[in-house]
């Protein structure tokens, strides 16, 4: 295990969460909504992993998961993160991370979470701007394709 | 971006009109012709761009929904249509994403296979890059060169693959087609010829006039911006980050294939340039390495088609950068989630800043330097707050403009400009691009 994950697990432990070996470079980190700003800002400005490769968002049934994907040189840590689906508010990042402006928005999106704190958090990236509201967040697990090209008035696909 | 300021809207622009000297100039949204089409509201201050909003998602397909009713074979064939240039890297991620999730090993002569053909198709993307770049900047000498050039590549690629663009060779543990008998000195000799003229081509931009002075100081931004901004590939390479998957995490032969990361301090588009020329000679060099010491055995393990569950992610360096893909599976036929990050999005951010402060005329070759696939500026229309003036230029008159603006005495004779309604029918894809 290289150093600077060495010191990741060890700032981990202090904090009490988990750090689980995925590959031989490769770390996942379980960080609660309320800890993930201050755990961030300690890898970005203390361990200097400054390259977030992007930010993933999961259905996961009751929750919704986020996954930030940091890199530097050799390691690669995906920072875990869960907010419940009734409210889908999260902590932006981008005053840490700027780079990650256009992956929160990608998240609202598709997945209707919520990035407070994010300047352009109102504003379309992927979906038209005449998507329309009554329509669930497309990447949601109950969201289905037909539903969202029937309310569009598509074609629905035969099977 | 770290501060993104305020939102100027259409029906916002009367806000505007208070600051007499800014417009505010929507941008695209554009046909998908060769490049994607993307949309920016730049805000103008004279020549000046003082700040820039993008909105993209026109060619948005849905892929990552459609993964996820689709079998984890078909998905490889999908993604890898996520780009017309760079599509061999897309099935390669993947892949090997979903190859942590089984058991299998990958054959050694299937990861030198993979990296022969990943290496091509950076030489052919960044030749490609190399052409744009002559035609955006007014030298379309260097263009029809460089494209004739990329078909040498293209042909060894379709006698390796079978097919020219989406090469559909890869499969999981594996590659599905072997390497032709006799193949060898041919590929050695055409890599010989693409290095020379690699150098010839740097040899011709650090001296034709055009290209000094369409590229030279254009473009700048500081290193500590581009990190800030998480770019990656080229464009976080020409302001001196050593940032490349190949050396950093490697994968398929990386790790065995010599490979020399070129980097730059100069930081500005004409760095880029020879950068990109740089990069292909390497790459030339690996191929032909990894020709000359092709390890025998199997090229490919069968795989089962149910993935055991689990998740992982993969990231591998195509020619824009790096491309990162994340896939969970609940043991099933398909995929649970794909996500896939390709490298104009994580370059996106940087281009915006690098707009900021250049001139109008200087738009085709700023967008262009991310080798983005976006570029095809047909159907721009301006919009002046102060007078309430309106016309559309094309793309074509666009560069056009530009080259006018850097060259005056070329300009055979003059654009003028279009107004709304009188758009002639001729598009990007009449221009025969």
């Amino acid at each position: 295990m290289s150093e600077t994950l060495a010191q990741l697990g060890k700032y981990a432990e202090e904090i009490g969460t988990k750090v689980s070996p995925l590959r031989k470079n490769e770390s996942v980190i379980e960080v609660s909504q309320e800890r993930l700003k201050p755990f961030i800002a300690h890898v970005v400005n203390d361990l200097y992993i400054r390259h977030l490769m992007t930010i993933t968002g999961l259905d996961l049934g009751q929750n919704l998961g986020i996954i930030y994907h940091f890199s530097k040189e050799r390691d690669t840590i995906h920072v875990r993160t869960s907010i419940p689906k009734s409210k889908p508010e999260a902590v932006s990042i981008i005053d840490l991370v700027p780079g990650a402006i256009l992956y929160e928005m990608e998240l609202h999106d598709m997945f209707g979470i919520e990035f407070i704190g994010n300047p352009w958090k109102e504003r379309k990236l992927l979906l038209p701007e005449d998507w329309p509201a009554d329509l669930p967040p497309p990447l949601l697990k109950t969201t289905k394709a037909d539903q969202i090209r029937k309310r569009l008035g598509l074609e629905v696909a035969k099977p | 971006m770290s501060t993104p300021p305020d939102q100027p809207r259409r029906e916002e622009s009367a806000g505007l009109m208070e600051y007499s000297t800014e417009s505010l100039v929507p941008f695209g949204p554009i046909h998908p012709a060769l490049k994607e089409p993307e949309y920016f509201k730049l805000v103008l201050e004279g020549e000046r761009i003082v700040n820039v909003i993008p909105r993209i998602g026109y060619v948005h397909r849905g892929l990552e929904k459609a993964a996820e009713s689709r079998p984890w074979v078909q998905n490889m064939y999908m993604f890898e249509r996520t780009c017309g240039i760079c599509s061999f890297v897309h099935s390669l991620c993947y892949g090997q994403a979903v190859e942590e999730l089984t058991l299998y090993q990958v054959p050694r002569r299937a990861k030198y296979i993979r990296t022969i053909i990943a290496e091509m198709e950076r030489i052919h993307s960044h030749l490609l890059w190399v052409g744009l770049m002559g035609h955006w900047a007014g030298f379309d000498t260097l263009f029809m060169w460089v494209w004739n050039d990329r078909e040498v590549v293209l042909d060894l690629v379709e006698a390796i693959a079978g097919n020219r663009v989406h090469k559909s060779m890869n499969a999981f543990c594996g590659v599905r087609r072997d390497m032709p008998e006799n193949m060898e000195d041919r590929i050695v000799e055409r890599m010989k010829f693409l290095t020379d003229r690699a150098r010839y081509y740097k040899e011709v931009i650090d001296t034709e006039e055009t290209m000094l002075a369409r590229t030279e100081n254009i473009g700048r931004v500081s290193a500590d911006t581009v990190e800030k901004l998480c770019a990656v590939g080229p464009m976080a390479r020409y302001v001196g980050l050593k940032r490349d998957v190949r050396l950093n995490d490697p994968y398929a032969a990386y790790d065995e294939v010599p490979l020399d990361v070129i980097t730059t301090t100069e930081g500005d588009v004409h760095a880029l340039l020879k950068l990109r020329l740089d990069e292909l000679i390497v790459s030339a060099n690996m191929v032909t390495y990894a020709v000359e010491n092709l390890p025998d055995g199997p090229i490919r393990v069968k795989v089962p088609p149910i993935i055991p569950a689990g998740e992982h992610s993969s990231h591998c360096e195509a020619p824009r950068g790096e491309i990162f893909y994340y896939v969970k599976s609940t043991g099933g036929r398909t995929p649970d989630r794909v996500k896939s990050r390709q490298p104009t999005m994580a370059n996106l951010p940087t281009a915006l800043e690098l707009l900021k402060g250049q001139t109008l005329a200087d738009i085709p070759i700023v967008l262009t330097a991310i080798d983005p696939c976006f570029g095809c500026m047909d159907r721009m229309s301006f919009y002046d707050t102060e007078t309430n003036k309106r016309w559309t230029w094309s793309g074509e008159e666009l560069r056009q403009y530009g080259i006018n603006y850097y060259f005056p005495e070329r300009s055979k004779k003059p654009h003028g400009l279009k107004k709304i309604g009188d758009q002639s029918s001729d598009s990007c894809l009449m221009e025969g691009f």
